[in-house]
């Protein structure tokens, strides 16, 4: 029955429950999506039929509207974050080898924006098309990889959460991440609504906006939640549903969760753009059962190498990119540190020198380049600071060229140069100025690194 | 977390301070902050200033906190076992003042 379902398109099985034409499907800031409106919008996708199509939409409610015009038609959906830099998403779509962009950037050369597809222009008639989807790892730096998922790795998981017809999912990702399109997957697959807050509102306004519309299933990252939770309006939200990922969720936020929202089932998520999606935690407890190593857990299969969670995922996820680590059994290497306390495997963070700022990934070094450019600048190394609200912090220690520098000027200077050349998640919260930065045995800068 | 050779750079102490101490240091840092990032004045922090509708962001927030860390040699927010997540300035300031080191 799954492998049945698994090929039909999001829109189609949207349209197969055959819901009355006044159900609202999708919610934004004064525009809707209901059932009666699917049939003229799937009809716009298939002016796409068999084409590899790039998504950059600003707008999550126009992204959420073709890519449930699109899934089923396009041969391949690309989706590209709008906070790419122009260069960058047409570097990306010509190493995907797209055929059209959509967007309403004014930067990109060639895009077409979504929504004035016209059905006389339609020739090829819908084909039920396992459309395959392209993803882009997050990050801040460099070039993002590509990874490439099968319809049903992308619709994998609305198994493992209870359908709730009368669920309103909160869209609070960017859909053109994996956990967007998880809570794409899950809100309309799952029978119920999907909110899509306005995205140029404050995190105050959005809580307040969800809570006016009778939200009931969030899911955010661990950093995001800690910002919910200083909203005043979040009185508001009375929820059922609590999601995490993307992040460790630790005790602290699964507790401050636990208080703020007596009623609601607590799940945390792991997940990543590489692997689909893993498994989920309900027990409201950090980490997950040590147990879980010695079998299978909604199809998905664990093990720990050198301090390394490994995952082999679910038979019917297929994802694919050539950064993927995998050995002869499936298990794919997921870079994530772990380590076994008592009866729990706890996350300990990235092995790599990737840091989660806030649920954004920052690759250290690369920041260290940008500090290093710096023309009074000797030395330089970034290590983390823990913060309870970010997750992790940057701090920046420096070695001056001239150790009689004015040092309240040089870190103004240098804080200044970062503001200038890196995103607000990559820009050292903190810098001091010191003679001299340890160095280890193997003649690395020694550099203190939590997840 | 500091692997610089101790003596370098001598980690800040605690030092007692009032809530009025206290409430003019935050005040402070967080002009300056405001300052680096943007032209116009600062709003005024006021008791029941909620904190996200300042133009400050949690990012921002976050790196207030690590600079206070910084100054006053601590940060509540990782000293307690319960999470705490103020909402208005006063709330930011009680749970400054409460975790504070107390004059001997």
């Amino acid at each position: 029955m799954f492998a049945q379902a698994a090929v039909k398109p999001i829109g189609a099985s949207i349209a197969d429950r055959q819901l009355s034409a006044d159900q609202v499907l999708v919610e934004g800031a004064g525009r809707t999506i209901r059932a009666g409106d699917l049939e003229e919008l799937i009809g716009r996708g298939a002016a796409y039929v068999g084409k590899r199509i790039g998504l950059c939409l600003t707008d999550p409610f126009d992204c959420v509207s073709a890519i449930l015009a699109l899934d089923g038609h396009a041969d391949t959906l690309l989706l590209l974050s709008p906070d790419l830099p122009a260069r960058v998403a047409e570097q990306v779509m010509a190493k995907a080898g797209g055929d059209h962009i959509l967007s309403d950037r004014d930067d990109l050369p060639g895009a077409e924006p979504w929504g004035d597809q016209r059905l006389d222009e339609v020739t090829e008639r819908a084909l039920a098309r396992n459309t395959q989807w392209l993803l882009t790892t997050s990050g801040t730096t460099g070039m993002p990889k590509l990874v490439q998922h099968d319809h049903a790795s992308i619709v994998r998981s609305v198994r493992t959460i209870a359908k709730a017809a009368d669920a309103r999912w909160a869209m609070l990702y960017d859909p053109s991440r994996f956990a967007g399109t998880q809570v794409i997957a899950q809100a309309l697959l799952g029978g119920g609504t999907l909110l899509i807050p306005d995205h140029r509102l404050s995190t105050g306004e959005t809580v307040d906006w969800l809570g006016e519309r009778g939200c009931t299933h969030v899911s955010a990252t661990p950093s995001l939640w800690r910002r919910i939770l200083m909203a005043p309006s979040v009185k508001k939200l009375a929820l059922r549903q609590v999601t995490l990922g993307g992040e460790i969720a630790d005790a602290a936020i699964l507790s401050a969760l636990r208080g703020r929202f007596p009623e609601a089932r607590i799940t945390h998520i792991y997940a990543s753009t590489e692997a689909g999606t893993g498994f989920a935690v309900r027990d409201g407890m950090a980490g997950f059962p040590a147990d879980w190593l010695d079998q299978d857990v909604d199809g998905v299969r664990l093990a720990i190498r050198d301090g390394i969670l490994w995952l082999r995922p679910a038979a019917d996820t297929m994802t694919s990119a050539e950064h993927i680590e995998r050995d002869a059994q499936g298990f794919i290497r997921t870079a994530d540190r772990v380590t076994v306390d008592g009866e729990r495997v706890m996350f300990l963070g990235r092995e790599d020198m990737a840091l989660n700022v806030g649920g954004t990934k920052v690759q250290v070094e690369a920041v260290e380049d940008v500090v290093h450019a710096h023309p009074a600048v000797a030395q330089c190394r970034i290590s983390a600071r823990p913060s309870a609200m970010m997750g992790n912090l940057l701090t920046l220690s420096v070695v001056p060229k001239e150790q009689a520098v004015d040092a309240a000027a040089l870190k103004r200077d240098i804080a200044s140069w970062c503001r200038d050349q890196l995103p607000a998640p990559a820009r050292p919260a903190t810098i001091r100025i010191v003679p001299e930065i340890a160095i280890t045995a193997a003649g690395k800068q020694q550099r203190a690194v939590h997840g | 977390m500091n692997q610089i050779s101790p003596g370098f750079y001598p980690e800040p102490q605690p030092v007692p301070m009032t809530r009025d101490q206290l409430r003019a240091r935050i005040i402070a840092l967080f002009e300056e902050m405001w300052r680096e990032d943007r032209d116009d004045e600062p709003v005024t922090l006021e008791n029941d200033t909620v904190l996200l509708e300042t133009g400050f962001d949690s990012m921002a927030f976050a790196v207030l906190v690590a600079r206070l860390d910084d100054e006053l040699g601590f940060d509540p927010f990782t000293m307690t076992e319960d999470p705490v997540y103020p909402q208005t300035f006063a709330e930011f300031l009680d749970f400054y003042e409460k975790c504070s080191p107390k004059p001997q």
